[in-house]
């Protein structure tokens, strides 16, 4: 399923607008995701995420829509065909799973595409593998925990070998345990597949280990975007007392680079860098003290 | 209640997996075409003891039969209490309030006993040796628009789902302090408008992501799909489906002719 | 504003003793004979991973379900002496996902579905929902159809109909699931109020950042046993303990611990704390 050349645009979107019967949700969305970049999106409830990434899948609800989409270079809009360049995740565990077995449930998708029965049964323990339920191919479902039932889903998207895989909000519902499970699998596929991942997270510190690139939303508008390193320095959305979540250590140095002990282009929003960064300084000012 | 999809029991028997679910649907039907033509306890019994058989066949154990057992124990005491009032014949055996009681009643009221029983044994064992998936299937081969397949299976699927979801809604409306163990009956189903409203709108609720999931994941994206699962009428099925077939005509020329009824008068 | 129903002087609020839970005769123990004792007005977090025992604990407070053996006294009735209804008056359990709950048309319906399942009169029942409209702050809404507000207004709905029964322990299942941060931030805001109005407060959550925060004491729950129950800064720093539990200490908390050599404390909770620290140890 590769159409788009590396560097190429996986996700352009123009002056998208949406409309619900009853409110307004995307209010000019202009975005670009490059051909394997990992984009995160975050932002309040109502911020029009949600609507974004079933828009981006291809499943426009019912509503007003203008601008123009394109995935993989296809246009979306109402009336094309089924994308199969695309899978998404969504965030209820439960209603994601269809199948009275777990090999079921991953077979569902290539089934509906009418693939070959025998090509879908070869496939399935690889990608059951990926997302490590391997020992799980005859379970039936019900007996699954919350994390597993959103591997499972994982898998179920990607046995339609998408090259974007949108993710809305994968772990919101999950326990510690199960979000640490599907964020892993999720980081790993960034690296074992050459995917375009676009995932609603509001888990900031994960986030902003995983993603190239994190999206701010707000009133159906994208208010602002970067790296994470950039992104979250931005006093207008986040380090307020109303604002965004921003990883804690982002929160941390910021507040020391507003007491001018660390320079600007010192920040950092991941905890690895943050421990380097803070070690460092605080070793040199061991030392003046100890020489002073 | 089954906690599961289905009560089907896996068991590597003939019966499970030799033979194909559209027979086995056939064979529920021809049960229940022998039974209703017969009502001598004696044949009836001897059918009772042939779905025993089977049952061993499909090494499903007497554990897992104990409920339809037990209910067909019910259904032969019901079929012996109320029968014996109606159906005369035979030797008088003796007098309840005034009714005479006469032999060809009680041993109509066993077989009618019998027949309900029999009923209900064969559709325990015909659920726990058939699997939903290869049902489905099988009804897709017998011209179930594939659709309609699939709801079958997601219904099938939400079922533990809703019932757990039925047991939080419970729990959580008694922790407002709702009572459903008070008030006469009419009383209590006024209060259970608590616990079936929010469960009404919860199934709305998946409903409407489980169509999204659908959709998102292709559902009738093409005109028809294909299965993973397979199955395939062998010459054993032909067999079986022919001496099923033959067996029904048997029983309705036996009827016709009043041979192995107690009595012709009833059913 | 309605106060509490006073619980006895020197009652605990609930205390647990030895109690063990098994869902039935054949299957496997979920509860190991655990013991817990919550003091009047305390506030506390109950943590651990899913199927650890945490929403079971809970569940022996309102009497949803009876210990297998040991006891358990909530304001001092033992709660095999009790239906599940008459401990409504003392523990209000509120569940996780508010569509489990609401039914009503009207919020203020809704909210008096508790109160007049007590029993109290149309005067008194009137009374709670105002009193739990005001203490939600949902008093904008009281004639709103109650579907049609969003997840975090239908959360304080779910609140406000367990606190219009005015129960002196509240236990709250995992109230941020599915909020936004400024969604969370107000329901426990709104927990952390009734506390210090004196009410009893159990919560049941993941977030730990938000229980480094704001709750003062902790209990670890795992494999049907308390693996810790303290101040939340001694559990929430103890990073081995988390583990068993399959959980860690918040971000700040752990980049402090890597950080001891240069003299930073290792039981630092919040975002606050640690800059204060590292300020110290910066312009020493």
């Amino acid at each position: 399923m590769q159409d788009a050349q590396p560097g190429e645009k996986a996700i352009e979107v123009d002056g998208l607008r949406f409309r619900y019967p009853e409110r307004e949700a995307l209010d000019g969305i202009d975005l670009v995701v490059r051909r394997g970049e990992f984009v995160g999106i975050t932002g309040p409830s109502g911020a029009g995420k949600s609507t974004l990434c079933v828009c981006l899948k291809g499943l426009i609800p019912a509503g007003e829509i203008s601008g123009r989409i394109m995935v993989s270079g296809k246009e979306i809009d109402r009336v094309s065909p089924f994308q199969e360049n695309s899978a998404i995740v969504f965030q209820d565990p439960e209603t994601q799973i269809i199948g009275l077995t777990v090999a079921e449930d991953v077979a569902f998708g290539p089934e509906n595409l009418k693939r070959d029965p025998d090509w879908i049964r070869a496939h399935i323990p690889e990608t059951l593998k990926i997302v490590r339920l391997e020992a799980y191919e005859n379970a039936e479902t019900y007996q699954l925990s919350g994390g597993q039932k959103q591997r499972l889903a994982i898998a179920d998207a990607l046995i339609l070998q998408p090259d974007i895989m949108i993710l809305d909000e994968p772990t919101s519902e999950l326990d510690p345990v199960g979000k640490e499970e599907v964020l892993d699998v999720i980081a790993r596929l960034r690296h074992e597949r050459d995917l375009t991942v676009v995932m609603v997270e509001h888990a900031a510190e994960q986030l902003a280990e995983m993603a190239d690139r994190i999206i701010v939303m707000e009133a159906g508008r994208i208010v602002d975007q970067g790296p994470p390193n950039i992104l979250y320095r931005n006093a207008a959305i986040f380090h307020r007392p109303d604002g965004e979540r921003a990883p804690q250590v982002a929160e941390v140095l910021y507040g020391l680079i507003e007491d001018g002990l660390l320079d600007e282009s010192e920040f950092t929003a991941r905890e690895e860098e943050a421990v380097e960064l803070l070690a460092r300084k605080l070793g040199a000012s061991q030392r003046l003290a100890s020489h002073g | 209640m089954p906690v599961g999809y289905s009560i089907y029991l896996e068991r590597p028997s003939y019966i499970h997996h030799r033979i194909d679910p559209r027979t086995k649907l056939a064979a529920l039907g021809s049960v229940f075409v022998l039974a209703l033509a017969f009502n001598h306890p004696a044949v009836l019994g001897g059918l009772m003891l042939l779905l025993l058989l089977i049952a061993q066949v499909a090494q499903l154990s007497w554990r897992s039969l104990l409920p339809f057992l037990i209910g067909g124990i019910w259904f032969l005491v019901l079929g012996l209490l109320i029968w014996p009032f109606y159906v005369q014949g035979g030797p008088k055996l003796f007098t309840i309030f005034g009714n005479p009681i006469y032999l060809n009643g009680v041993l109509f009221g066993l077989a009618m006993g019998l027949r309900v029983a029999l009923m209900v044994l064969a559709a325990g064992i015909w659920m726990m040796t058939t699997s939903p998936q290869k049902l489905t299937v099988g009804l897709l081969r017998l011209g179930l628009p594939y659709k309609a397949g699939v709801t079958m299976t997601a219904a099938i699927r939400f079922v533990p789902l809703l019932n757990a979801e039925r047991i939080t809604i419970t729990e959580a409306q008694q922790s407002r302090a709702l009572n459903l163990s008070r008030g006469n009956p009419f009383k209590r189903a006024v209060k259970s408008i608590a616990i079936i409203g929010p469960l009404f709108i919860r199934t709305i609720d998946l409903a409407q992501s489980l169509a999204l999931a659908l959709e998102a994941r292709g559902f009738a994206a093409r005109d028809g799909r294909t299965s993973i699962v397979s199955i395939e009428m062998t010459n054993i099925d032909r067999v079986i489906l022919v001496v099923l077939a033959v067996a029904c005509l048997v029983a309705i020329a036996l009827r016709i002719l009043g041979i192995g009824l107690i009595s012709r008068s009833y059913l | 504003m309605a106060e509490p129903l006073p619980l006895a002087k020197g009652e605990a609020a609930i205390e647990v003793d030895d109690a063990r839970f098994r869902y039935s005769a054949s299957g496997p123990e979920v509860l190991h004979g655990v013991s817990l004792r919550v003091a009047k007005g305390e506030y506390l977090a109950m943590i651990g991973q899913n199927g650890g025992g945490k929403t079971t604990l809970a569940k022996l407070f309102n009497g949803l379900l009876k210990p297998t053996s040991g006891t358990v006294r909530t304001a001092g009735i033992n709660t095999r002496d009790a239906t599940v209804a008459e401990l409504a008056r003392t523990v209000g359990y509120v569940y996780q996902n508010p569509d489990h709950q609401i039914f009503a048309q009207k919020v203020r319906t809704e909210i008096a579905f508790g109160p007049r399942n007590l029993g109290l009169t149309p005067e008194e029942v009137t009374k709670r929902v105002d009193d739990a409209l005001d203490l939600v702050e949902l008093r904008d809404y009281e004639d709103a159809f109650a579907f049609s507000l969003g997840r975090g207004l239908r959360q304080k709905l779910a609140v406000a109909s367990v606190l219009a029964m005015s129960p002196p322990v509240i236990v709250v299942d995992e109230p941020t699931t599915g909020l936004d941060l400024q969604g969370s931030r107000s329901i426990l805001d709104l927990l952390s109020r009734w506390n210090a109005d004196g009410r009893t407060i159990i919560v049941i959550t993941h977030d730990i950042s938000l229980v480094a925060e704001r709750v003062p004491r902790t209990v670890i729950i795992s494999g049907g046993n308390i693996l810790a129950d303290g101040p939340t800064r001694d559990v929430l720093s103890n990073a081995d303990l988390l583990q068993k539990a399959f959980l860690r200490p918040p971000q700040v908390t752990r980049v402090a611990q890597r950080l001891q050599q240069f003299g930073i404390p290792p039981n630092v909770m919040t975002v606050h704390e640690l800059r204060d620290e590292l300020r110290r140890a910066l312009r020493a």
